[in-house]
């Protein structure tokens, strides 16, 4: 089982930083960036399996940011993260192709279920993708 | 037709074709696989969510505004997710749910967003020469109470000017610090004190960290400046929080911030530090305790002249333990207020009759300390000469000016009233706030008639009853600084101070005990507001009650008994239940949980189950998870032209079996095209056809077919000409997609159709097994009886049964894997029994003795059952 790779963006530091180190803890390779065009330069560079990504950011928005990821990434998987509940958000950010919708501050255990599950779902459609160019 | 022909056409066929191989069939089942898992996941996740509002519905525990949001977007994104799901299952089958949850989303948005007090912005300061009632909503209760006292009632009350609750919005808008604190909220638990104080520490931290707007900084500085051209000269004042909703319904005494002795420069500051404390853990356990929401508690801070008091204090306008005695309570003590309100010093008091204001008695207190104001700002408490520490600080004739001046204010506001009051070193009387004061809950009893004292129960102390009721418990010392976490259910609390700290164990204390404190302070205000009987000013009681000890504080008398006294418990207890129902949160809470919570769809087969009908998140997932199982059946269906990647499996059954796999369900090498059953990894799958291949099916023995039956099944072949051989074949392949945890088997075996479908893992809220079973070729006899075993197995094997015609739809959820793979076993075996079961059941023996047969392991269901060989019971 190859290691997970994470992205977090969030353009509060210091959310970024603590999170970072407990999930590199948890055995994840972890890469964090502070804004949204961040995010993109280094999606844009490597591969990723996972983005946490923070909803409200000033400059480019979380839901702007995801929009321009997965063009450059198709199979990444985008959990979105807000502190704000606000429905349409979560709903306009689903429809945007975000596997999930946290809310922040989230459980760490809850976070890691949900990258968990992504990861999984990333690895599956993976899986047909090479057998599709097999054929 | 001759016989021969008949049996040629039974049991030949056609030859099955491959069909033309489309390479992306795979890809295409995978990605349904995946949205089918995810759209059983979103179910699961809704209904826990669902679960949980109707548990809080029930209205006995806490819950913030943070958390009726959080849960509506929980919902919400879960039934988005399930749509989503479906579309990619059904091809966008579905399409009018979309509209369907717009709507159900736009209700709910509509009813969350009422919440926010519609903003029409005003200016961010008033004089309070401006303020009356009617602007509450900017200047909040605290500050309209006091403009009323003196621009109505014409009372003397300090000059002031307030920062409206604009410009605390204003302040909460900047950047994003209204979100961040409720985000830090968010986890919010009243009943995990660790957790409230952690919290309360990170918003108040956030607070005092974040910059005041330039407009709000301009205006304060200019309200002041005006408040000192007014005064000619630059004063000192106080702030104190003015939150809307303060001092009406609820109280909020003494939960928030008051800041003394502030000078010009200091007030942006203390700005802050009373905002802050809107979110001390002992507001936050308050408002959450009375279901407040907080976007309901905008806060307006008062900036009030410093009164350089001599003395002051509070006084109540009726006796709030006793209303019916005629008797008006106040207390008092050197220097500033915030000694005697906050229970700090045991303060004189006297009680003055209503009606022609006389003092009816004085009981000196004990000041040992006086509150006052530093000459750089801020104050000191300086400990009280013994002299002075005893002697009464009001004289008589200044008790009775003060009643009357209290009397005024009730007079004004036409209740009762507690009033917080100062007297300056001229002697002039100062009203510096007022609310309704809160008596206590009447409890239907002999109150007039002393009751028979507790025989037998040595009496440990009496003080001054300040919440009336009676209860009993162990005794559990708390001082101020230290954790109330600690403190545990239905312990007496005993403490040395009366302290509105400790509101954060009302939900927990029996009864409440101190040294010193007194009814007019804010902890017995708190004290009445939750029922929790109290007696103060015991002098005595931190060392006289030991930890432990059991007692019961009878606080209509303010005695306090050793041991349970249990005559004095079954009188009825003043305590109210304590319930968020009729809290505003609660409101919301269940305007929100109608569009989510409940079911309206609930027969699948009646014609008021399509997308349309959907109210609720609820009826949305109903709808979804039902389509879903149909479109996973369809799909199986349609492998029926797939050869691609399918492997055959080299075992000895009735039927060719193939299988495809989409995720770790097989171990093979990519060369061949047959696998073994040793080669399944899916556990379900290897489960399944473990049981197809039991050895007691001995579907491969020559059998004694009864001629009757077989003319049966024949005679129906030919009239029937849906089975003319065309459509139906017999001996067709059957198919199973597998995954690790995972298989979707079909297979049609005579004319019998059919399906499992089956989820299995550690994860016991996503097992399931669907069993769905469609018979043909008999007459209706037979398909009856045939239809009424199949169901009565299943329901044995605990499933949930549908019928329709002769379609068995049996579903079973929620298993532990042990206890879903032995139900695979058995439907492994039911499936291949099936094959004789149409030869055998003409008129004959009861539905039951085919019961009994199938689970004694006579798979053949013949007469003279030989004992079964290897088989095993089901599981109970």
């Amino acid at each position: 089982m190859r290691i997970v790779r994470l992205l977090l963006v969030d353009d509060e530091t210091r959310f970024v930083e603590t999170l970072s180190k407990r999930l590199a803890a948890r055995g994840f390779y972890v890469e964090g960036a502070y804004s949204g065009q961040q995010a993109l330069e280094l999606v844009a560079s490597r591969p990723f399996d996972v983005v946490l990504l923070d909803v409200r950011m000033p400059g480019m928005d979380g839901l702007e940011t995801l929009q321009a990821m997965r063009k450059l990434q198709p199979l990444v998987k985008v959990i979105l993260l807000s502190g704000a509940a606000s429905i349409n958000a979560a709903v306009e950010g689903m429809r945007l192709g975000a596997v999930d919708y946290l809310l922040k501050p989230a459980d760490l255990d809850d976070i890691l279920a949900k990258v968990d599950a992504a990861f999984e779902k990333k690895r599956l459609e993976e899986e047909q993708a090479g057998e599709k160019r097999e054929t | 037709m001759g016989i021969g022909d008949l049996v040629r056409k039974l049991f030949s066929g056609n030859r099955w074709r491959p069909a033309v191989a489309r390479p992306d069939t795979r890809a295409a089942l995978t990605l349904r696989y995946l949205a089918f898992k995810d759209l059983i996941t979103g179910n699961d996740e809704l209904l826990e969510v669902i679960a949980d509002i109707e548990q809080k519905l029930e209205g006995h525990t806490q819950f913030s505004m943070m958390y009726v949001r959080f849960r509506a977007v929980a919902c919400a994104t879960r039934a988005y997710r399930m749509i989503m799901c479906l579309d990619k299952l059904s091809s966008r089958r579905y399409q009018e749910l979309h509209l369907v949850f717009s709507s159900i989303q736009r209700a709910i948005e509509a009813v969350l967003s009422r919440t926010h007090v519609a903003a029409t912005a005003g200016p961010f300061t008033y004089p309070l020469s401006a303020v009356d009632a009617t602007l509450a909503e900017k200047v909040g209760g605290k500050a309209a109470n006091v403009g009323e006292v003196r621009n109505c009632a014409h009372l003397p009350v300090p000059d002031a000017f307030v920062i409206s609750t604009d410009a605390f919005r204003a302040f909460l808008s900047r950047g994003q610090l209204g979100e961040d604190i409720r985000a830090l909220q968010i986890s919010l638990d009243p009943g995990n004190l660790e957790s409230v104080n952690e919290i309360s520490q990170n918003v108040q931290r956030l607070i005092t960290a974040s910059p005041v707007p330039p407009p709000v900084i301009d205006a304060i500085l200019a309200g002041y400046d005006e408040l000192a051209r007014r005064l000619g000269g630059e004063p000192r004042v106080s702030m104190r929080s003015s939150a809307v909703g303060e001092d009406g319904e609820i109280s909020f005494a003494g939960l928030y911030v008051t800041v003394l002795n502030v000078p010009r420069e200091g007030l942006i500051d203390a700005y802050r530090e009373v905002i802050a404390g809107l979110y001390s853990p002992r507001a936050l356990v308050y408002r959450s305790m009375h279901g407040v929401p907080d976007e309901d508690v905008p806060m307006a801070v008062m900036c009030m002249v410093l009164v350089e008091a001599a003395a002051s204090g509070i006084a109540c306008s009726v006796d709030p333990g006793h209303p019916e005695s005629g008797t008006l309570l106040i207390t008092g003590a050197w220097g500033l207020g915030l000694a005697t309100v906050s229970g700090a010093v045991s303060p004189d008091g006297w009680d003055v009759s209503r009606n022609d204001q006389l003092i009816l008695r004085a009981r000196p207190g004990r000041k040992e300390t006086r509150v006052r104001a530093r000459p750089g700002g801020g104050v000191e408490s300086v400990a009280e000469p013994a002299a002075s520490a005893s002697a009464f600080c009001l004289s008589d004739p200044q008790v009775i000016e003060l009643a009357r001046l209290v009397l005024a204010v009730e007079a004004h506001y036409g209740r009762p009233q507690e009033v917080e009051w100062a007297l300056d070193r001229e002697g002039r009387f100062f009203v510096l706030q007022s609310r309704r004061l809160r008596l206590a809950r009447q409890v239907p009893s002999l109150r007039s008639e002393r009751p028979a004292p507790a025989d037998g129960y040595p009496v440990l102390l009496t003080g001054v009853p300040a919440s009336a009721g009676c209860a009993s418990g162990p005794v559990f010392h708390l001082s101020e600084s230290e954790d109330a976490a600690s403190f545990p259910v239905g312990a007496v609390l005993v403490a040395r101070h009366s302290s509105p700290q400790y509101v954060k164990v009302m939900g927990r204390a029996a009864a409440i005990v101190t040294d010193i404190g007194a009814t007019t302070g804010h902890m017995a205000s708190l004290a009445r507001e939750f029922g929790v009987p109290a007696v103060l000013d015991t002098r005595t009681a931190t060392w006289t009650l030991a930890r432990n000890q059991i007692v019961t504080v009878d606080a209509n008398q303010g005695v306090v008994y050793d041991g349970r006294v249990a005559s004095l418990l079954s009188a009825p207890s003043a305590a109210p239940q304590r319930t968020m129902k009729g809290t505003p949160v609660y409101g919301i809470l269940r305007q929100v949980a109608d569009r989510i919570v409940p079911l309206n769809l609930t027969d699948p087969g009646s014609p008021g189950f399509h997308p349309g009908a959907c109210r609720t998140f609820h009826d949305i997932a109903r709808f979804a998870h039902e389509k879903a199982f149909e479109e996973m059946f369809r799909m199986s269906d349609r492998v029926a032209d797939l050869t691609h990647k399918a492997v055959r499996l080299d075992e000895k059954l009735p039927y060719e079996l193939y299988l495809i796999d989409i995720g770790g369900g097989l171990r093979r090498s990519e060369a061949t095209d047959h696998v073994h059953a040793g080669d399944i990894v899916s556990e379900p799958m290897r489960t399944l056809l473990a049981g197809m291949t039991n050895p007691a099916l001995r579907w491969w023995e020559p059998r004694g077919i009864s001629l009757s039956g077989f003319f049966a099944v024949a005679t129906e072949l030919m009239m029937n000409p849906q089975y003319d051989g065309g459509q139906r074949r017999l001996g067709d392949r059957s198919y199973a997609i597998v995954a690790e945890a995972y298989c979707n088997f079909s297979s049609r075996i005579g004319y019998h159709f059919a399906a499992v479908d089956a989820y299995c893992s550690d994860s016991l809220t996503r097992n399931y097994v669907s069993f769905r079973f469609k018979g043909g070729a008999a007459d209706d006899v037979r398909r009856a009886r045939r239809c009424e075993l199949i169901g009565e197995i299943l329901r044995r094997l605990d499933f949930q049964i549908e019928r329709s015609g002769d379609l068995i739809n049996a579903r079973l959820r929620k298993f532990p894997k042990e206890a879903i793979l032995a139900r695979l076993d058995q439907l492994g075996r039911l499936v291949v029994a099936t094959r004789q079961l149409d030869m055998r059941m003409g008129p004959g023996p009861p539905v039951e003795w085919f019961v009994q047969a199938f689970f004694a392991g006579n798979y053949l269901f013949e007469p003279e059952a030989r004992s079964p060989a290897e088989t095993e019971e089901p599981e109970p």
